[in-house]
């Protein structure tokens, strides 16, 4: 079954055209990466997907409802790690999850469960600002899964992230339906099932895996 | 899911950060204390004089240490991208809104708290419970209004411009009332329960109104 279908998406930025005509359909539980240089869309598409950014033209369709009329509603099915983390620096890790927990009506005990899958546990009081970039990013995850969402978008998560980055996305991802922004090819394959590669806003296809031609 | 506790949860968050940065008050505080000293130094101030001239100071300093409080409110959130995660939640725009205009409205509570004895000791007027409540009342319609337009003005490059020019027309009607307030209450003419009930109607109408225009203003 769809959860996601995607038709013409189109955006523009003033006169500059960010996105043009992208269709796209996603299967519930389905891994979708997207690939593509700097500028060709990707972070423009996965704003449109989540909900945060309303395109100039096209149509969008997330779990059977119109994506930007039943915008609301969908919030507690959506989660999204925009490419920046967004944290309140002067709060503790914890304290940043609490928040959300309160502006998404999910019990405070969440916490402690989100910060372990995220490997945050031992810098739960520590402040954001004082945490690391690549803390920074994994709280940012943390925080996007909070309410257990079904639809999962990630802009570059793996931005700053260590070694085991893979590991922790591959646990996360599981039993959701993801679109991942990402450079990395190895990554793009190792996490999804499909590639969806973007030039100049445009769709060049998508493929089931991607062979790195150097 | 209870807009109360969203709203809780928002002005919590806010007062929390600036209890641990203390990047606002101190800094609102020192304005509003050289505001007054300038005020006291530029105006021949006597016995015969001071109930006059205080409360024009009173609401020159009250007005500009609002503007840089209330454009904080949303500046801050758009500088380190959280806005975008906060609205990302099915929270109502219109309890997030009120969370951070109650937290605005605080810090400038904090900023009188200061202001209104330093008035007291430099103009030699009266610090009553009426010139406290006409101040206070006036500051809860000021900070919906300026809260609505920090929202509005914070996704543009010329927020620092544009949010004065738009809110103080806006806040003429609490300058007028207020000012007026505070002129009756430190023993000039004027009618006291006159302008008190003026700043309670337009109090009521503009949490109305920006509470209807959040929605749109955040949600977009």
């Amino acid at each position: 079954m769809s959860i996601l279908v995607a038709d013409g998406l189109t955006h523009w930025f003033g006169r500059e055209l960010a996105l043009e005509g992208v269709d796209l359909v996603l299967d519930t539980g389905e891994h979708m990466a997207v690939l593509g240089d700097n500028g060709a869309g990707k972070t423009t598409l996965l704003r449109i997907l989540a909900t945060a950014l309303r395109p100039t033209a096209g149509w969008l369709q997330l779990a059977g409802l119109d994506a930007f009329r039943e915008r609301r509603r969908l919030r507690h099915y959506l989660g999204y790690v925009a490419h920046s983390p967004g944290l309140y620096p002067a709060l503790t890790a914890a304290e940043n999850l609490e928040f959300f927990c309160d502006l998404h009506d999910v019990s405070r005990s969440r916490v402690a469960e989100v910060l372990e899958t995220v490997g945050l546990t031992q810098a739960a009081d520590r402040r954001a600002d004082r945490l690391s970039r690549g803390m920074q990013q994994r709280l940012a995850i943390g925080r996007a899964i909070l309410h257990e969402p079904k639809l999962l978008f990630f802009d570059e998560p793996d931005a700053s992230l260590g070694a085991d980055a893979g590991d922790m996305l591959m646990r996360i991802m599981e039993g959701r339906t993801v679109v991942l922004a990402t450079h990395d090819h190895a990554l793009a394959n190792r996490l999804c099932a499909r590639t969806l590669i973007l030039r100049h806003g445009r769709s060049l296809g998508t493929a089931t895996h991607l062979r790195v031609v150097k | 899911m209870n807009p109360f506790r969203v709203a809780v949860a928002v002005a919590r968050k806010d007062l929390r950060s600036e209890w641990r940065t203390r990047e606002l008050v101190p800094a609102l505080a020192q304005f509003v204390i050289l505001a007054l000293l300038i005020g006291n130094f530029g105006f021949q101030i006597d016995s015969r004089n001071a109930a006059s001239i205080a409360p024009g100071i009173l609401w020159l300093a009250l007005v500009f240490a609002g503007l840089v409080a209330f454009g904080r409110a949303f500046a801050a959130e758009r500088e380190q991208a959280s806005l975008e995660a906060m609205l990302m939640t099915p929270a109502s725009p219109v309890a997030v809104f009120a969370g951070k205009a109650a937290a605005a409205f605080g810090l400038l509570l904090l900023c009188e708290a200061v202001m209104l004895p330093a008035l007291s000791l430099f103009f030699g007027t009266p610090l009553s419970i009426e010139v406290v409540a006409a101040v206070v009342l006036a500051s809860v319609g000021m900070a919906a209004l300026g809260c609505l337009f920090a929202a509005i003005v914070a996704r543009v490059r010329a927020r620092e411009l544009l949010l004065p020019l738009l809110t103080l027309p806006l806040w003429i009607p609490f300058i007028i009332a207020g000012g007026s307030a505070v002129q009756s209450a430190m023993g000039l003419p004027g009618n006291y329960q006159e302008a008190i009930g003026l700043l309670i109607d337009f109090d009521i109408l503009f949490l109305v109104l920006t509470s209807l225009a959040a929605r749109f203003v955040l949600d977009e």
